[in-house]
Protein backbone atom coordinates (compact mmCIF):
# COMPACT_ATOMS: atom_id res chain seq x y z
CA UNK A 1 0.00 0.00 0.00
CA UNK A 2 2.16 2.83 -1.22
CA UNK A 3 1.56 6.18 0.20
CA UNK A 4 2.10 7.57 -3.25
CA UNK A 5 -0.78 6.20 -4.82
CA UNK A 6 -2.56 6.46 -1.71
CA UNK A 7 -2.52 10.42 -2.25
CA UNK A 8 -2.60 10.16 -5.85
CA UNK A 9 -5.87 7.97 -5.44
CA UNK A 10 -7.59 10.56 -2.94
CA UNK A 11 -6.63 13.13 -4.70
CA UNK A 12 -6.71 13.34 -8.78
CA UNK A 13 -10.50 14.48 -8.65
CA UNK A 14 -9.29 17.69 -6.96
CA UNK A 15 -7.30 18.55 -9.72
CA UNK A 16 -8.51 17.92 -13.15
CA UNK A 17 -9.36 21.10 -13.55
CA UNK A 18 -5.79 22.74 -12.58
CA UNK A 19 -3.73 24.39 -16.04
CA UNK A 20 -0.96 22.80 -17.21
CA UNK A 21 1.36 19.68 -15.55
CA UNK A 22 0.19 20.73 -12.46
CA UNK A 23 -2.65 18.36 -12.93
CA UNK A 24 -0.69 15.23 -14.25
CA UNK A 25 2.56 15.50 -12.41
CA UNK A 26 3.13 14.56 -8.95
CA UNK A 27 5.52 16.76 -7.65
CA UNK A 28 3.79 19.98 -9.38
CA UNK A 29 0.87 18.88 -8.02
CA UNK A 30 1.27 17.81 -4.36
CA UNK A 31 2.31 21.45 -4.38
CA UNK A 32 -0.93 22.77 -6.59
CA UNK A 33 -3.11 20.31 -4.10
CA UNK A 34 -2.02 22.11 -1.09
CA UNK A 35 -1.88 25.89 -2.16
CA UNK A 36 -5.60 25.06 -3.16
CA UNK A 37 -6.22 23.66 0.23
CA UNK A 38 -5.08 27.16 1.52
CA UNK A 39 -7.09 29.21 -0.70
CA UNK A 40 -10.11 27.23 0.22
CA UNK A 41 -9.98 27.73 3.91
CA UNK A 42 -9.20 31.65 3.51
CA UNK A 43 -12.02 31.57 1.34
CA UNK A 44 -14.20 30.25 3.72
CA UNK A 45 -13.72 33.46 5.86
CA UNK A 46 -14.18 35.72 2.74
CA UNK A 47 -17.45 33.87 1.54
CA UNK A 48 -19.02 35.37 5.03
CA UNK A 49 -17.58 38.80 4.40
CA UNK A 50 -18.34 38.92 0.70
CA UNK A 51 -22.08 38.10 1.36
CA UNK A 52 -22.72 40.48 4.11
CA UNK A 53 -20.95 43.13 1.47
CA UNK A 54 -23.65 41.85 -1.14
CA UNK A 55 -25.98 41.78 1.23
CA UNK A 56 -25.72 45.62 2.47
CA UNK A 57 -25.39 46.64 -1.22
CA UNK A 58 -29.00 45.57 -2.40
CA UNK A 59 -30.37 46.99 1.05
CA UNK A 60 -29.17 50.03 0.13
CA UNK A 61 -30.50 50.04 -3.74
CA UNK A 62 -33.80 49.01 -2.42
CA UNK A 63 -33.91 51.50 -0.09
CA UNK A 64 -32.47 54.14 -2.13
CA UNK A 65 -35.37 53.34 -4.25
CA UNK A 66 -38.01 54.46 -1.54
CA UNK A 67 -36.19 57.65 -1.05
CA UNK A 68 -34.15 56.62 2.48
CA UNK A 69 -30.83 55.93 2.50
CA UNK A 70 -29.15 52.70 4.32
CA UNK A 71 -27.32 53.90 7.21
CA UNK A 72 -30.78 55.84 7.89
CA UNK A 73 -32.93 52.68 7.59
CA UNK A 74 -30.50 50.76 9.85
CA UNK A 75 -29.97 52.88 12.33
CA UNK A 76 -33.87 53.69 12.41
CA UNK A 77 -34.80 49.94 12.68
CA UNK A 78 -32.58 49.77 15.39
CA UNK A 79 -34.19 52.37 17.31
CA UNK A 80 -37.96 51.11 16.90
CA UNK A 81 -36.60 47.28 18.21
CA UNK A 82 -36.62 45.46 14.52
CA UNK A 83 -34.21 43.14 14.79
CA UNK A 84 -33.68 41.97 11.13
CA UNK A 85 -30.47 41.41 9.94
CA UNK A 86 -29.02 42.21 6.68
CA UNK A 87 -30.07 39.00 4.86
CA UNK A 88 -33.34 39.04 5.65
CA UNK A 89 -33.76 42.64 4.85
CA UNK A 90 -31.90 41.57 1.47
CA UNK A 91 -34.46 38.60 0.49
CA UNK A 92 -37.52 41.08 1.50
CA UNK A 93 -36.56 43.47 -0.44
CA UNK A 94 -35.89 41.38 -3.49
CA UNK A 95 -39.39 38.86 -2.91
CA UNK A 96 -41.49 41.13 -0.84
CA UNK A 97 -41.19 44.56 -1.85
CA UNK A 98 -44.37 46.06 -0.45
CA UNK A 99 -43.25 44.82 3.49
CA UNK A 100 -40.02 46.10 2.44
CA UNK A 101 -41.55 49.51 1.54
CA UNK A 102 -43.59 49.45 5.07
CA UNK A 103 -39.86 48.86 6.78
CA UNK A 104 -38.73 51.95 5.21
CA UNK A 105 -42.03 53.77 6.20
CA UNK A 106 -41.32 52.36 10.12
CA UNK A 107 -37.56 53.80 9.62
CA UNK A 108 -38.81 57.24 8.07
CA UNK A 109 -41.10 58.11 10.34
CA UNK A 110 -39.53 57.11 13.49
CA UNK A 111 -36.23 59.10 11.79
CA UNK A 112 -39.21 62.38 11.57
CA UNK A 113 -40.26 61.81 15.28
CA UNK A 114 -38.49 65.09 16.38
CA UNK A 115 -39.04 66.95 13.74
CA UNK A 116 -42.84 66.02 14.20
CA UNK A 117 -42.91 66.41 17.96
CA UNK A 118 -41.09 69.61 17.46
CA UNK A 119 -43.09 71.17 14.50
CA UNK A 120 -46.26 68.97 13.75
CA UNK A 121 -49.64 68.84 15.50
CA UNK A 122 -48.91 65.32 17.27
CA UNK A 123 -50.77 63.91 15.10
CA UNK A 124 -49.54 60.01 14.44
CA UNK A 125 -48.16 59.60 10.69
CA UNK A 126 -50.79 57.74 8.77
CA UNK A 127 -50.21 53.77 8.32
CA UNK A 128 -47.52 53.11 10.86
CA UNK A 129 -48.27 51.50 13.84
CA UNK A 130 -45.90 50.81 16.41
CA UNK A 131 -46.60 49.92 20.14
CA UNK A 132 -42.66 49.61 21.51
CA UNK A 133 -42.01 53.11 22.98
CA UNK A 134 -38.28 51.75 24.61
CA UNK A 135 -35.21 50.65 23.01
CA UNK A 136 -34.53 46.63 24.46
CA UNK B 1 -42.47 34.65 -16.21
CA UNK B 2 -42.83 37.88 -17.65
CA UNK B 3 -42.67 39.58 -14.41
CA UNK B 4 -39.39 37.57 -14.55
CA UNK B 5 -38.42 39.17 -17.70
CA UNK B 6 -39.42 43.05 -16.36
CA UNK B 7 -37.10 42.65 -13.43
CA UNK B 8 -34.16 41.70 -15.35
CA UNK B 9 -34.61 43.66 -18.57
CA UNK B 10 -32.35 46.05 -19.56
CA UNK B 11 -34.30 50.00 -19.80
CA UNK B 12 -32.66 53.04 -21.15
CA UNK B 13 -32.77 56.39 -19.25
CA UNK B 14 -32.04 59.66 -20.34
CA UNK B 15 -30.57 62.56 -17.92
CA UNK B 16 -30.71 65.72 -19.48
CA UNK B 17 -26.94 67.51 -18.44
CA UNK B 18 -28.04 71.27 -18.85
CA UNK B 19 -26.40 73.33 -16.26
CA UNK B 20 -25.32 70.29 -14.20
CA UNK B 21 -22.16 70.00 -12.57
CA UNK B 22 -20.59 66.91 -14.81
CA UNK B 23 -19.01 65.33 -11.61
CA UNK B 24 -22.93 64.76 -10.28
CA UNK B 25 -24.10 63.49 -13.83
CA UNK B 26 -21.30 61.33 -13.79
CA UNK B 27 -22.42 59.54 -10.42
CA UNK B 28 -25.40 58.96 -11.28
CA UNK B 29 -24.28 57.94 -14.59
CA UNK B 30 -22.04 54.91 -13.19
CA UNK B 31 -24.56 53.86 -10.68
CA UNK B 32 -27.08 52.95 -12.94
CA UNK B 33 -24.74 51.76 -15.41
CA UNK B 34 -23.60 49.04 -12.73
CA UNK B 35 -27.06 48.34 -11.96
CA UNK B 36 -26.54 49.37 -8.36
CA UNK B 37 -29.52 51.02 -8.12
CA UNK B 38 -31.75 47.31 -8.85
CA UNK B 39 -32.23 45.24 -5.32
CA UNK B 40 -30.88 42.21 -7.40
CA UNK B 41 -27.56 43.47 -7.79
CA UNK B 42 -23.96 41.32 -8.35
CA UNK B 43 -21.27 42.50 -9.33
CA UNK B 44 -20.84 39.18 -12.05
CA UNK B 45 -24.37 39.36 -13.40
CA UNK B 46 -24.57 41.83 -16.17
CA UNK B 47 -27.69 44.20 -14.98
CA UNK B 48 -26.58 47.42 -15.73
CA UNK B 49 -29.09 49.69 -17.66
CA UNK B 50 -28.01 51.84 -21.01
CA UNK B 51 -27.89 55.59 -19.85
CA UNK B 52 -28.15 58.52 -22.47
CA UNK B 53 -26.89 61.66 -21.26
CA UNK B 54 -27.68 64.59 -23.78
CA UNK B 55 -26.91 68.58 -23.63
CA UNK B 56 -23.44 67.95 -22.65
CA UNK B 57 -22.54 70.82 -24.07
CA UNK B 58 -23.74 72.79 -21.73
CA UNK B 59 -22.37 71.90 -18.82
CA UNK B 60 -21.52 74.05 -15.72
CA UNK B 61 -18.42 73.08 -13.67
CA UNK B 62 -18.51 75.04 -10.58
CA UNK B 63 -15.40 77.23 -9.31
CA UNK B 64 -12.78 77.99 -11.76
CA UNK B 65 -12.81 74.89 -12.70
CA UNK B 66 -12.82 75.98 -16.38
CA UNK B 67 -9.00 77.20 -16.69
CA UNK B 68 -7.87 75.31 -13.19
CA UNK B 69 -8.73 71.61 -14.17
CA UNK B 70 -5.99 69.87 -16.00
CA UNK B 71 -6.72 66.11 -18.86
CA UNK B 72 -3.76 64.68 -18.74
CA UNK B 73 -2.25 62.48 -20.99
CA UNK B 74 1.17 60.44 -22.56
CA UNK B 75 0.95 57.99 -25.45
CA UNK B 76 4.03 56.40 -24.21
CA UNK B 77 6.50 58.02 -26.64
CA UNK B 78 8.99 60.49 -25.38
CA UNK B 79 8.08 64.27 -25.37
CA UNK B 80 4.19 62.86 -26.09
CA UNK B 81 2.63 64.68 -22.78
CA UNK B 82 -0.17 66.32 -22.97
CA UNK B 83 -2.25 68.62 -20.47
CA UNK B 84 -4.91 70.11 -21.45
CA UNK B 85 -7.42 72.46 -19.25
CA UNK B 86 -11.06 71.51 -19.29
CA UNK B 87 -12.12 74.70 -21.31
CA UNK B 88 -9.26 73.45 -24.16
CA UNK B 89 -10.81 69.74 -23.71
CA UNK B 90 -14.86 70.15 -23.92
CA UNK B 91 -13.42 72.70 -27.28
CA UNK B 92 -12.34 69.94 -28.87
CA UNK B 93 -14.86 67.42 -27.81
CA UNK B 94 -17.76 68.12 -25.87
CA UNK B 95 -18.55 64.67 -24.51
CA UNK B 96 -14.91 64.26 -23.28
CA UNK B 97 -15.28 65.69 -20.42
CA UNK B 98 -18.72 63.41 -18.59
CA UNK B 99 -16.98 60.50 -20.84
CA UNK B 100 -13.99 60.51 -18.56
CA UNK B 101 -15.67 61.23 -15.20
CA UNK B 102 -17.83 58.35 -15.89
CA UNK B 103 -14.83 56.17 -17.08
CA UNK B 104 -13.27 57.61 -14.08
CA UNK B 105 -16.50 56.01 -11.32
CA UNK B 106 -16.80 52.70 -12.84
CA UNK B 107 -15.19 49.82 -11.09
CA UNK B 108 -11.59 48.98 -12.65
CA UNK B 109 -12.00 45.79 -14.26
CA UNK B 110 -12.84 44.23 -17.03
CA UNK B 111 -16.85 44.85 -17.29
CA UNK B 112 -15.66 48.88 -17.18
CA UNK B 113 -15.27 48.90 -21.44
CA UNK B 114 -18.91 46.63 -21.91
CA UNK B 115 -20.74 49.46 -19.48
CA UNK B 116 -18.63 52.51 -21.37
CA UNK B 117 -20.47 51.47 -24.56
CA UNK B 118 -23.68 51.04 -23.09
CA UNK B 119 -23.43 55.26 -22.17
CA UNK B 120 -24.28 56.90 -25.11
CA UNK B 121 -23.25 60.93 -24.88
CA UNK B 122 -25.07 63.71 -27.23
CA UNK B 123 -23.92 67.02 -27.29
CA UNK B 124 -27.33 68.66 -27.98
CA UNK B 125 -30.68 67.58 -27.48
CA UNK B 126 -31.38 66.47 -31.28
CA UNK B 127 -30.83 62.32 -30.34
CA UNK B 128 -31.33 59.98 -33.14
CA UNK B 129 -34.74 58.32 -34.15
CA UNK B 130 -33.30 54.37 -32.60
CA UNK B 131 -32.49 56.20 -29.21
CA UNK B 132 -35.73 58.06 -28.79
CA UNK B 133 -37.69 55.29 -29.28
CA UNK B 134 -35.65 52.56 -26.87
CA UNK B 135 -36.03 55.58 -23.81
CA UNK B 136 -37.91 54.14 -20.91
CA UNK B 137 -37.58 56.80 -17.98
CA UNK B 138 -36.32 60.35 -17.59
CA UNK B 139 -34.17 60.86 -14.38
CA UNK B 140 -34.52 63.99 -12.21
CA UNK B 141 -31.40 66.45 -12.63
CA UNK B 142 -29.21 66.49 -9.75
CA UNK B 143 -28.65 70.13 -9.19
CA UNK B 144 -31.43 72.60 -9.14
CA UNK B 145 -31.00 74.65 -11.45
CA UNK B 146 -31.08 78.49 -9.45
CA UNK B 147 -33.29 80.97 -11.28
CA UNK B 148 -31.47 84.42 -13.18
CA UNK B 149 -32.53 87.79 -11.47
CA UNK B 150 -34.21 88.61 -14.87
CA UNK B 151 -36.40 85.46 -14.06
CA UNK B 152 -37.98 86.66 -11.17
CA UNK B 153 -41.46 88.98 -11.48
CA UNK B 154 -41.46 92.64 -10.14
CA UNK B 155 -44.21 90.96 -7.61
CA UNK B 156 -41.72 88.52 -6.24
CA UNK B 157 -39.26 90.68 -6.13
CA UNK B 158 -41.29 93.34 -4.26
CA UNK B 159 -42.08 90.43 -1.86
CA UNK B 160 -38.61 89.32 -1.01
CA UNK B 161 -38.09 90.31 2.45
CA UNK B 162 -35.54 92.94 2.77
CA UNK B 163 -32.30 93.14 5.41
CA UNK B 164 -32.45 96.28 6.10
CA UNK B 165 -33.94 99.34 4.68
CA UNK B 166 -32.00 102.22 3.44
CA UNK B 167 -32.36 105.56 4.56
CA UNK B 168 -33.74 108.89 2.83
CA UNK B 169 -30.33 110.22 1.16
CA UNK B 170 -28.64 106.63 0.12
CA UNK B 171 -27.40 106.48 -2.89
CA UNK B 172 -27.15 102.89 -4.52
CA UNK B 173 -24.37 102.41 -7.09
Amino acid sequence: MSLLGMFWNQTVCLLQHFRGRKNRCYSLAVRAVRRAFVYASKARKAKRRSMRQLWIQRVAAASREQHMKYPALIHNLLKCSVALNRRVLCDLSITEPRSFQSLTALAHARRTEGLRAALGDGAEPPGVFSRITQLQ
Amino acid sequence: MSVQWATFARSWLLIDARMQPPGKIASVCSVRLQGKHKPIYHPLSDIGDHVVVMNTRHIAFSGNKWEQKVYSSHTGYPGSFKQLTAAQMHQKDPTAIIKLAVYGMLPKNLTRRTMMQRLQLFPDDLLPDDILRNLTEELPQPREIPRKLSEYTQEERDAFPMLWTPPEDYRMK
